[in-house]
């Protein structure tokens, strides 16, 4: 059975403006690693943060693990949130703090207000943060100051962010457009080996094609708001891509 | 036309920059503007003098000053220290510097939810709850410190307390106001993240928001302490403690020698803070 399921969903963000999202129909399933591809303005963005409601569509339906998404209250989003990890373009952190806080500050949905104006996390939290921290490779770094790392360090972060929460699904907003090739082929190697591990789906939109058909085992086409592709990787042809980009791909 | 003949001989037999028409219009309206501003300039002066003769020449009694030697001869009597005074000037320094402390202390606490009230992105109710904040920091700035000390001392009486709440209350606007806009400017992305993963509404502003204005609201903290030091000091002069106690004292008993010994205080008092907010700031930012 899908993990998620999204049915013609549209959104536009003002009632008169125009529609950036038109229709858009697919699924995850539990095992999927789903590229999301398609030029700039095309609606790649705006379609993640439907899953989780950072962006309010104006139609449709979105339903994960079994609930329809669309209309849950406000604490039940918030329970619907801590269990979707999301990892972001310029990785969100929030630069003032250390890792480590960064890091713990995805436990933030299971933790009280009075514990967290405190930052009083519970043993096993930070136990598994250092863990975490660990197998990004920053256990040398969990004191310093987010904004005291690189690009790929600081994504890192956010990687052992989103799986603090032990999400049961992953989110990934073009995760490496701020990085440069090599670390963008190592930081998504990590997810995908992660992702395996913890046996995570993951929908990841993404501008690189490259990197979409390297590491994805299925590719949404979206162009201007509307699905153009769906299917496996290996079934995507070079006139699909030419759909996609309307243009000649080389 | 002169100005005609002078702007084609400029641009060489009609050829230049301006010529004609367009070269008739330009020079007429420079001399215009010219005419314009020495009628305004005229004007002004006019009006100077007038506020001059009405509020200083008029108004002042000249008999009174009595000469070059009653000038200087008032100044004189303001330089005879009186080094007897010293004593009785410690506890009331003491006492101005606490009620700036607790005062800019106070103040803080009341500037939190001014401050959430009137930061367009994170008050509560744009229609509502906006405008009392905003109008609270108007408020807190638009009356003077002494007249909300004369309001306090009505109705806590007299002592440190009611310069405390002056204090406090003063300081709401401007910590308030900049804190707002810290809010206003933040970097989104943090409370997006914070958001995302599912923290509540505390979680957000603590997590996100906080972080990035701390160094802000820090700096405004330690600057309104300083210009606090400055309130406090005079707060005495309507009955509400400290220095400027001592400074009315001294001047009711005509001993201006003691007067200027107060000022001498203070502004060790002042000299003190800015050293102290000097590094603070420093340390912060």
């Amino acid at each position: 059975m899908a993990v998620l399921e999204v049915r013609d969903l549209r959104v536009r963000y003002n009632n008169t403006g125009p529609e950036i999202l038109r229709g858009i129909d697919f699924s995850v399933e539990a095992s999927d690693f789903c590229a999301v591809i398609g030029p700039s303005g095309a609606g790649k963005s705006t379609l993640i943060r439907c899953i989780n409601r950072l962006v309010e569509p104006s139609g449709g339906s979105i339903t994960l693990f079994g609930e329809d998404v669309l209309q849950l209250r406000p604490a039940e989003l918030r329970r619907m949130r801590r269990r979707i990890g999301m990892i972001f373009q310029e990785f969100n952190l929030v630069n003032r703090m250390s890792v480590m806080d960064n890091v713990l500050s995805g436990r933030l949905g299971y933790t009280g207000s009075f514990r967290s104006l405190f930052r009083l996390f519970p043993r096993h939290d930070i136990e598994k943060a250092l863990e975490l921290l660990d197998r990004v490779g920053l256990s040398d770094h969990v004191n310093k100051r987010a904004d005291a790392l690189s690009g790929g360090q600081r994504q890192r972060v956010g990687i052992a962010r989103a799986l603090m929460q032990q999400p049961d699904l992953l989110l990934l907003d073009e995760p490496t457009s701020a990085l440069d090739p090599k670390i963008s082929r190592d930081v998504m190697s990590l997810i995908r080996d992660l992702a395996r591990e913890f046996a995570v789906p993951v929908l990841c939109n993404i501008h690189d094609v490259q990197l979409a058909t390297e590491f994805c085992n299925r590719i949404i086409g979206l162009q201007d708001g509307i699905k153009k592709f769906d299917g496996p990787t290996e079934t995507m042809q070079k006139s699909d891509m030419e759909l996609i980009y309307a243009m000649e791909v080389l | 036309m002169a100005m005609t003949d002078r702007a084609t001989a400029h641009g060489g037999g009609g050829g230049g920059i301006l010529s004609g028409e367009a070269a008739t219009t330009y020079f007429e309206r420079r001399r215009q503007a010219r005419t314009r501003n020495a009628l305004i300039l005229t004007f002004a002066a006019l009006v100077l003098f007038w506020c001059l003769y009405v509020t200083v020449i008029v108004d002042t009694d000249w008999e009174r000053i009595g000469g070059r030697f009653g000038i200087l001869g008032s100044i004189g009597r303001f330089l005879l220290l009186d080094l007897s005074l010293l004593p009785h000037l410690v506890v009331p320094a003491i006492e101005t510097m606490m009620m700036a402390t607790l005062g800019t202390l106070l103040g803080c606490v009341l500037a939190l939810p001014v401050a959430w009230f009137g930061a367009r992105n994170v008050t509560p109710s744009l229609y509502i709850f906006y405008p009392i904040g905003r109008f609270m920091m108007v408020l807190s700035r638009s009356v003077h410190e002494i007249i909300w000390a004369i309001l306090f001392v009505g109705a806590v009486g007299l002592g440190a307390l009611p310069g405390i709440l002056a204090v406090a209350v003063r300081s709401v606007g401007f910590i308030s106001k900049i804190t707002a806009e810290a809010i206003e400017n933040i970097d989104p992305k943090p409370v997006e993240a914070i958001r995302a993963v599912g923290g509540n509404q505390f979680q957000v502003m603590y997590f996100g928001i906080l972080p990035q204005i701390m160094p802000v609201v820090l700096g405004t903290i330690i600057f309104e302490w300083d210009i606090n030091i400055r309130r406090a000091a005079i707060m005495g002069l309507v009955g509400a403690g400290g220095l400027g106690l001592v400074f009315f004292r001294q001047m009711a008993m005509f001993n201006y020698g003691g007067v200027t010994m107060v000022l001498l205080a203070i502004l060790v008092l002042i000299i003190i803070g800015e050293i102290f907010s000097h590094y603070a700031r420093k340390a912060v930012t």
